[in-house]
């Protein structure tokens, strides 16, 4: 069985397809693209933060101050390339970035003229500070007037506190930060890392199932001395191999190029996570995606030497995938917990306990069923390949 | 020593409706069930070659498949040295070197992985794996590429590299389904040299092929196969006497005088 899984191996690491697929791209590849689009979306950021703003004031003689305030800003300058009053064209024109209108009612005393509403006119459509600049301006004015009106009631701090907001609701979290987080993010793990398990093994699977049927080279393989169960063995654990393979090498890519890149904060906030999580709790986690692999790759063992050919292998992991994902949105989905039916449920199961193990919320004697019935389903699937692996009408088709 | 008698295999119609007129009036297509092999017997003893002739169709293929024992027959007994390897196939598969018709290689491995994979699931030892691929090397002619890929071979060297593979366990027969089909001149003659070289060692050698010239120049014995059935069984003269012209006349008149052949067989068997 060893020398077949050797065998198995060894072509599969002198492929450079595979060597792409399952290396060059999560460790190299991915975090470079995320780091261009992460470069330029930053840049695109920075420009739009210190570009300058142009506008055009409508019904400046009511509000001489906040005319004032936005005159001396650094970050607002007055187009004067405004001629007409469509204002919807002169934007679109690029003559303005924004057209501010002040109603005749502002004044200074609030009490009497009531609510002052400012129309701001702008392109909303891309990145723009506007509204985020104006506010800061519009603030203070605010504040001030606030105050004024306050002092002509006659209220005291308090009282004005009360007015301003008369009751505050407040949240007090029973949950801790990892169940928190854990709720959020946990069901996304599983999901992760089930389809780059199935995504790993997928290649390696049609390349030594239905690859050797096309190739010519099952029926020499076949007529080897070797029991079947044994072949099936060495080929089966060469493609789980490969899918645990696939998954760590891009997991552990997110998290070094997520540890290089975050700065500060997130990496206190991500590292005091993992800390929180627990060695036993990984070790868990690790042991239950091992009958997961395992009904992945006796699944796409079965399919591919079923094929006639590497592409029809193809098409039939492709296929696969959806039904992978199904049960793992399941998990995700709120108010499906681990309770009842949802425990019997293969994949959706391991995803839930999965995402309990990383709240920090989970019942360890669930575990011994799930893993008792996953680990059945994937011997289960095992004794099929090797039976299916027996048979003429699949083996020459 | 390797004796066939009344080998049969059928295989089941998935789907009826697929199969072409000329399918469907194959005699040998009855019910649900496509009779490809319905009896066939012969021998061949130690240090004789073998050659199996037959239309194509005719079942060859499935016949030498059964003796690789990567189809099981469905009636019939195959002996090696006198033992029934039917019910045990994975002593025949110790005692028999088979190359497949449509054979291939490991792309990825050298010629030497190629074979010394399959002496290492032979349950070989590495030393004797070196030194029966060094003197296979010697009269195939291997060394020039022994060592590299097999994904840019040529056809012949492609054969010749498949041919060693086939006897690295040193099979007590070997097997080869059409050899020598699209290989040139020099790759034949190569081949057909190494088929010569078992024959001296005393191995048996089944081949099947379509070319009478490399019977005539090889075979002891010839076995004609049409329609599932053994039509002629016999020595390479009594082939030659079925017609007064060449092999090629033999062979067509072996095919269209049925009863001829039928006799010919029984007589055998007396």
């Amino acid at each position: 069985m060893w020398m077949v899984f050797k065998k198995e191996m060894l072509e599969l690491l002198r492929d450079r397809k595979t060597l792409f697929f399952m290396i060059a791209l999560p460790i190299i590849i991915f975090p470079a693209l995320a780091g261009v689009v992460g470069y330029f979306s930053s840049k695109a950021i920075q420009q739009a933060e210190s570009k300058t703003l142009y506008y055009h004031i409508v019904g400046e003689q009511y509000a001489p101050e906040l005319v004032q305030a936005l005159e001396t800003s650094a970050y607002f300058s007055r187009s004067e390339k405004v001629t007409s009053d469509n204002f919807h064209a002169e934007i679109r024109a690029g003559n303005v970035d924004f057209v501010l209108e002040i109603p005749d009612n502002y004044s200074n005393n609030i009490l009497e003229s009531g609510q002052i509403t400012l129309k701001m006119y702008l392109n909303d459509a891309g990145l723009n500070l506007v509204e985020t600049r104006l506010k800061s301006i519009v603030d203070k004015h605010t504040a001030r007037l606030r105050e004024t009106a306050f002092a002509a009631v006659n209220l005291s701090d308090a009282q004005q506190q009360a007015v301003l907001q008369p009751i505050v609701l407040t949240k007090v979290d029973v949950a801790d930060k990892r169940e928190n987080w854990g709720e959020k993010i946990g069901g996304l793990i599983p999901y992760l890392i089930f389809i780059l398990c199935l995504q790993g093994a997928m290649y390696p699977a049609a390349d030594i199932g239905a690859g050797e049927k096309e190739r010519g080279t099952l029926e020499t393989l076949l007529i080897s001395p070797i029991e079947r169960h044994k072949l099936v063995m060495g080929k089966f654990f060469t493609i789980a191999t490969a899918g645990v393979m696939a998954a760590l090498t891009t997991i552990s890519s997110i998290a070094l190029w997520g540890t290089v890149l975050s700065q500060g904060l997130a990496i206190a906030f991500v590292s005091e996570f993992m800390a929180s999580i627990g060695a036993i709790d990984f070790f868990l986690m690790f042991l239950m995606l091992v009958p997961v692999v395992a009904i992945f790759a006796a699944v796409l063992l079965s399919l591919s030497i079923y094929a006639r050919s590497y592409k029809e292998a193809q098409s039939y992991s492709g296929a696969l995938v959806f039904v992978v994902i199904f049960p793992i949105i399941l998990a995700m989905l709120p108010g499906v917990e681990l309770k009842g039916v949802w425990a019997w449920v293969p994949l959706t199961n391991v995803s839930l306990a999965i995402k309990e193990l990383i709240k920090g919320t989970m019942d360890y004697y669930q575990l011994v069923g799930i893993l008792a019935s996953t680990a059945l389903i994937a011997g289960g699937l095992i004794v099929f390949c090797v039976r299916w692996f027996n048979r003429e009408t699949v083996l020459f088709r | 020593m390797i004796e066939i008698r009344q080998l049969a295999k059928r295989f089941s119609i998935e789907n009826p409706k697929k199969l072409s007129e000329s399918e469907k009036k194959d005699p040998r297509m009855k019910g649900r069930f496509f009779h490809s092999v319905q009896n066939v017997s012969f021998q061949c003893g130690k240090g004789e070659v073998l050659g199996l002739l037959g239309p194509n169709g005719a079942g060859k293929t499935t016949t030498l498949r059964m003796l690789s024992t990567a189809l099981q027959p469905d009636s019939g007994h195959i002996l090696i040295n006198g033992t029934d390897v039917v019910s045990n196939p994975v002593i025949a598969r110790r005692k028999i070197g088979f190359l497949s018709g449509t054979t291939g290689l490991y792309g990825r491995l050298t010629g030497r992985e190629n074979i010394a994979y399959f002496g290492q699931l032979h349950g070989m030892s590495n030393v004797d794996i070196a030194n029966k691929i060094d003197t296979l090397s010697e009269l195939l002619d291997l060394d020039t590429f022994l060592d590299r890929r097999c994904e840019n071979f040529s056809t012949g060297m492609k054969q010749k590299t498949s041919i060693a593979r086939a006897v690295i366990h040193n099979p007590d027969v070997v097997i080869l389904d059409e050899p020598t089909t699209g290989l040139d001149i020099m790759a034949t003659q190569t081949v057909l040299n190494f088929v010569r070289s078992l024959k001296d060692a005393g191995t048996p050698v089944i081949f099947s092929t379509h070319h009478l010239d490399e019977v005539a120049e090889l075979c002891d014995r010839v076995t004609v196969i049409d329609k599932g059935e053994t039509k002629f069984d016999d020595s390479i003269s009594a082939f030659r006497g079925l017609a007064s012209g060449s092999l090629h006349d033999s062979f067509l008149t072996c095919l269209s005088q049925e009863h001829a052949a039928h006799h010919s067989v029984a007589s055998e068997r007396g």
